[in-house]
């Protein structure tokens, strides 16, 4: 039996305005989404021209969850996006040019080419970045949200998962801290339905995630995420709740991971039919239906949005292209911090 | 104490053509404790040096053959456990004939041999150098920089050490008498030369016995041959006494294996880190052509002729400033290609400078290239590595001018790389034809390279 | 100057650095109310409240996790394993995101994990380890093992000031044994640096924490045979204070590791490595180890007494080097 409650969908351009978005944002919201995908579409091409090392992972189908909910967040508060969350970085800021060169190891990129793929983050944008070992990142969001209680600011933190990184303890101990103490976090679960070859039945065995967060005591919701203005309602209600002192809440947004767990991995054990019924609600599709429906987009704004969109990638390609690799001699520094390093925007 | 039986510790057969060898250094002295495959003495035979491990734990209660003596394979060095008043032994200066001659009183004493030493005056020998104690990394320091033997230094460390407190209060007390020794000029044909002194490790042995009396004139120097340049005069005499030595030697025309060094270095470098010598290149070839002419990939063997399906490889291989030669095998060289063979070459020619060749390593080659070519030298007629019945030498490249014919038998002179390379062979089983026709294809094989020659 | 005890001298630390900067709390089990098993924190919140005194639920990964989430965004956490055998329950927190975000993502952790560590008192296999060696082999982590109270005291600060993860081991067996005089006011100890806590001319022991005793009563007992023992007290073992080891080895060449973790792979191993790769020329005798045999820490006191290093075995080892 589900406990968690079910998000209805977004309706109408008024109830949007409601949560808090004006027109102008949505045709942002949908350019960011549109460059999130291309990142990610010219990122494979690199990866097949041999321009990027190691392993290559894309988020093709949760970009709606990703988005909406980083759409949602204030400029203060903190969050750990995972791998499948480039529209987080994307929505906080981060510059195209330097994802290619993260992705190409190259010294620009935000770790100089000390760590690959989607393990970023800028500390400036209120990000920190991800380890390989996903759940590990819940406590250090809580932690976060920790320092904001004791310090009694009106900071909220977001820490994602996915639905196969919720068997691990990790996950259980940081909501149980959460909970016990109340804490500003959000926790959303990208639930794309595999965790790498297995399927949901055989992580967890109750109906949702979400359905967990009230042994937790606190709220847990079940969103579309392939519905931008729904998860972006969500988190938004979620979020200024947190801020508000009310505590915790589990966001799961449900997907389907519509490529590989990386791009070496075909997904042949992913029924086609699933493939087929889920590509008809393609979260930029979807979008893009709604913004002429309901908000007017016409073919002009359209052609604009993409048309830009086209020119920074392509930019953003060329500049990363000439970003020189990193130094070898380097290899050694900043093993240690030293004082002066904690002279970053979170250290104040 | 004293384990209840005796064991022997033996002079160990370092491969099967190796027949005696050298104590260089003994690890532990009579009275010492030992455990079983502890590393107990050095020796140094005529290919490899290594130490012997401890046949059994137990304590040394006898060495019988001391440092710098050359003994038989088999020879009994030492005695672990037992009691330390048994019968004197058999003794280095024994040879083996003579032993299996002995009847079998030979486990009695034999007090009329002269060369049997008792176990009073075997110390009283070792007393006065303090050679066979181990000397720690901070005394032979101490000892280099002051110019001090530190057999001259009373021990006070475990079994007689030089402690560094000891040498330290040596050099304090008046070491005086043993500044480093100059460079003496020689005052006379009965004043010995005057001793190098100990460079490093002063326990290393003093001389092996010397081949024969040598008596030293003005202005000469003498030093001991070491086991390798003893191995080294013998195997090339016998080499010369056993087989009819006979060189011929061809031109090859390098221009393709240039081009395909230069093609492949870099990556072979990038890849495998490996430099694809010319060495290789023509050892490549070498192994390929051998397989039409077994004979020159074989051996005379009594009445016999041996023939192979398989080709070890030796490379002549120079050690350190006149060290002497050495000649690694690359086995089963037939079933490697053109990267294999680099890197083998340059594996084994490191491990032979670092002295990390293993008896095994040195054995049982088949054929063998020597390449003097480094220095410019452009012929020479090598030794053949017993009982081989073949070494082929490479030589230097170097550009010269070259007559060509085109198409339409038109000759004109070109600037082409050009290595000379010589085939010496055992006239006995190898016929100058045969040798001619080997060389010919060798050659065709190298001007005609292409690609990694695989 | 007041004489205070080891775990005296830690409390001290800890409240001194409270007191000045309040970015600092404490994080564990038990540390709240109950002033901690040990009762390092005893008082603690009543004075600073609940929340700079948190008494967090039985979850290691949170603990750890949080404190590295909540340093990143300005705080000074210091948590506060119950025992330092737990911190296998919190290694990927401390390994996997603290130890590399600032290498590879530029973002500093400067967190302090208290580790009460150490046996002799038949805490058996799970309350008595000494896993200093683990963590010094991640790049990334420091790890301090003061020795006397001044030090606990002064390393303590040190280690919330740093601006990296930093893994304090504070020897249980020490806490209400050693007593010494702790100066009141606030001082650091550096990071890194060891302290010669006897100076010899004839051995070298090198050891830190609870040993640092052992060796001492060792050394006075060859005393009277006319040998001079140097005991040098390493304090940190990552970053290690490899200049004063050497010179201690070139002094004395004859070197004794001591410790009481386990002998293969311990840091014993690494310092004796290190003394034999760069003061080979200097040594007249081969370093030795003496550490604690490869098997779980035991219950029963003969086999306690069997496992950890006594004064008998260092008073061997350090005859067998005098005698070399």
């Amino acid at each position: 039996m589900a406990v968690a409650r079910e998000a209805e969908p977004v309706g109408s351009l008024h109830e949007v305005r409601e949560a808090g978005l004006d027109r102008e944002d949505l045709l942002g919201v949908y350019r960011t989404m549109l460059v999130t995908r291309g990142v990610e579409e010219r990122g494979h091409i690199l990866y097949r021209q041999g321009k990027i090392p190691g392993s290559f992972y894309t988020g093709r189908g949760n970009e709606a969850a990703s988005i909406g909910v980083a759409t949602a967040m204030g400029p203060d508060d903190v969050g750990t996006p995972l791998h499948r969350d480039m529209g987080v970085h994307i929505t906080r800021g981060v510059e195209p040019w330097r994802i290619f060169a993260q992705y190409m190891g190259r010294a620009d990129g935000p770790t100089k080419g000390r760590d690959g793929n989607v393990h970023m983050a800028d500390a400036q944008l209120g990000l920190i970045a991800m380890v390989s070992h996903l759940p590990a990142m819940l406590p250090v969001a809580t932690g976060c949200a920790l320092a904001f209680r004791i310090r009694e600011e009106r900071r909220v933190a977001v820490g994602w998962f996915g639905e196969g990184a919720s068997a691990r303890g990790d996950t259980h101990e940081a909501m149980t801290l959460a909970g016990t103490r109340k804490l500003p976090i959000v926790y959303v679960c990208d639930n794309n339905q595999w965790a790498y070859s297995t399927p949901t039945h055989l992580e967890y065995a109750t109906e949702h995630v979400a359905d967990r967060a009230e042994a937790y005591g606190f709220e847990g919701v079940v969103v579309d995420g392939t519905d931008v203005l729904a998860v972006y309602r969500e988190a938004k209600r979620a979020i200024e709740k947190a801020r508000a002192g009310g505590g915790p809440t589990l966001v799961e947004c449900l997907t389907l991971r519509m490529e590989g767990h990386a791009v070496h991995d075909d997904a042949f054990y992913v029924p086609k039919l699933m493939f087929e019924q889920w590509a008809e609600s393609d979260p930029l599709e979807r979008f893009r239906t709604w913004l002429r429906g309901h908000a007017e987009m016409s073919d002009e704004e359209e052609d604009e949005i993409a048309g830009g969109v086209k020119k920074l990638l392509n930019d953003a390609l060329r500049r990363a292209d000439e970003s020189p690799q990193p130094d070898p001699s380097e290899l050694t520094h900043g093993v240690y911090a030293s004082l002066e390093d904690l002279d970053t925007p979170h250290h104040k | 104490m004293a384990t209840e039986t005796a064991i022997d510790v033996v002079m160990p057969q370092m491969g099967v053509s190796v027949s005696e060898g050298t104590i260089t250094r003994w690890l532990k002295s009579e009275g010492e404790h030992v455990e079983s495959d502890e590393p107990l003495l050095e020796i140094s035979t005529d290919k490899v040096d290594t130490e012997v491990p401890s046949p059994a734990s137990g304590t040394v209660t006898r060495i019988l053959v001391q440092e710098g003596e050359t003994v038989d394979v088999g020879t009994k060095l030492a005695q672990i456990g037992g009691a330390a008043a048994e019968p004197a032994p058999e003794t280095a200066t024994q040879d083996a004939a003579q032993a299996a001659d002995a009847p079998s009183s030979a486990e009695t004493p034999q007090p009329t041999r002269p060369q049997a030493p008792t176990a009073e005056e075997r110390v009283a020998v070792q007393q006065p150098t303090g050679n066979g104690k181990f000397v720690s990394p901070v005394v032979a320091r101490i000892a280099s920089e002051h110019g001090v033997d530190p057999g001259q230094v009373e021990g006070t460390g475990r079994g007689g050490r030089v402690t560094k407190k000891d040498i330290l209060s040596f050099i304090e007390h008046g070491a005086g008498a043993a500044a480093p020794p100059q460079p003496a000029a020689p005052e006379g044909p009965t004043e010995a030369p005057p001793q190098a002194p100990p460079a490093q490790a002063p326990a290393a042995p003093k001389a092996a016995p010397p081949l024969a009396p040598a008596e030293v004139l003005p202005g000469e120097q003498l030093e001991p041959a070491s086991a390798m340049r003893r191995g080294i005069a013998e195997h090339m005499r016998r080499s010369l006494d056993t087989s009819a030595h006979v060189t011929s030697a061809i031109e090859v025309d390098m221009s393709k294996v240039v081009a395909a060094r230069e093609r492949l270095k870099k990556e072979y470098q990038a890849a495998y880190g490996v430099n694809p010598t010319y060495l290789a290149f023509v050892a490549q070839a070498a192994v390929q052509t051998l397989r039409d002419y077994p004979y020159v990939n074989g051996e005379l063997r009594g009445d016999s002729i041996v023939t192979r399906n398989f080709v070890n490889l030796g490379i002549a291989v120079e050690l350190a400033e006149g060290k002497g030669l050495i000649v690694p095998v690359i086995r089963s060289a037939e079933t490697m290609n053109l990267l294999g063979l680099a890197k083998g070459i340059a594996e084994i020619a490191a491990k032979a400078r670092n002295k990390q060749l293993l008896p095994d390593d040195v054995q049982g080659g088949t054929f063998t290239i020597t390449n003097p070519g480094g220095y410019g030298t452009f012929h020479g007629t090598p030794v053949i590595s017993q009982p081989q019945s073949a070494i082929l030498g490479t030589y230097a490249l170097v550009k010269r001018p070259w007559v060509i014919e085109d198409e339409s038998g038109n000759d004109s002179i070109a600037i082409k790389p050009i290595m000379n390379v010589t085939l010496t062979y055992d006239h006995r089983l190898v016929d100058g034809a045969y040798a001619g026709r080997f060389l010919r294809d060798l050659r065709e094989r190298l001007e005609a390279w292409e690609g990694d020659g695989g | 100057m007041a004489e205070l005890t080891y775990l005296q001298a830690i409390s001290d630390g800890l409240r001194t650095e409270m007191r000045r900067d309040k970015r600092v709390f404490l994080i564990g089990e038990d540390v709240g109310v109950y002033g901690g098993a040990f009762k390092v924190s005893l008082g603690f919140q009543e004075e600073f409240g609940p929340w700079r005194v948190l008494d967090a639920p039985l979850a290691e990964t949170a603990i750890i996790g949080a404190c590295t989430g909540a340093s990143i965004v300005g705080m000074r956490p210091v948590a506060e394993m119950q025992f330092a055998d737990f911190i296998s329950c919190g290694w990927d927190q401390l390994v996997t995101v603290a130890a590399k975000q600032r290498w590879r993502a530029g973002t500093p952790v400067p967190i302090v994990v208290r580790l009460p560590s150490g046996g002799g008192f038949s805490g058996g296999p799970f309350h008595s380890q000494n896993p200093e060696s683990s963590f010094a082999h991640i790049p990334g982590l420091k790890c301090v093992c003061p020795a006397t109270p001044e030090d606990a005291k002064g390393l303590l600060i040190a280690a919330i000031e740093d601006p990296n993860p930093v893994l304090y081991f504070e020897h249980k067996h020490l806490y209400r044994r050693i007593k010494g005089e702790v100066p009141e006011e606030r001082y650091t100890v550096p990071i890194g640096k060891a302290r010669t806590h006897r100076d010899g001319d004839d051995v070298s022991v090198i050891t830190w924490g609870a040993m640092v005793y052992t060796a001492e009563e060792a050394a006075r007992q060859l005393e009277g045979d006319g040998v001079s023992v140097e005991i040098v007290d390493l304090r940190t073992v990552m970053p290690w204070d490899k200049g004063a080891v050497l010179a201690s080895a070139r002094k004395t060449s004859k070197v004794l590791v001591l410790h009481e973790d386990t002998r293969t792979g311990g840091f014993g191993a690494e310092i004796a490595a290190t003394v034999a790769e760069e003061a080979f020329e200097d040594l007249d005798a081969p370093v030795k180890r003496i550490a604690a045999p490869d098997t779980p820490v035991p219950f029963s006191p003969p086999l306690e007494k069997a496992f950890i290093p006594q004064v008998d075995d260092v008073v061997k080892g350090l005859r067998e080097l005098a005698e070399y």
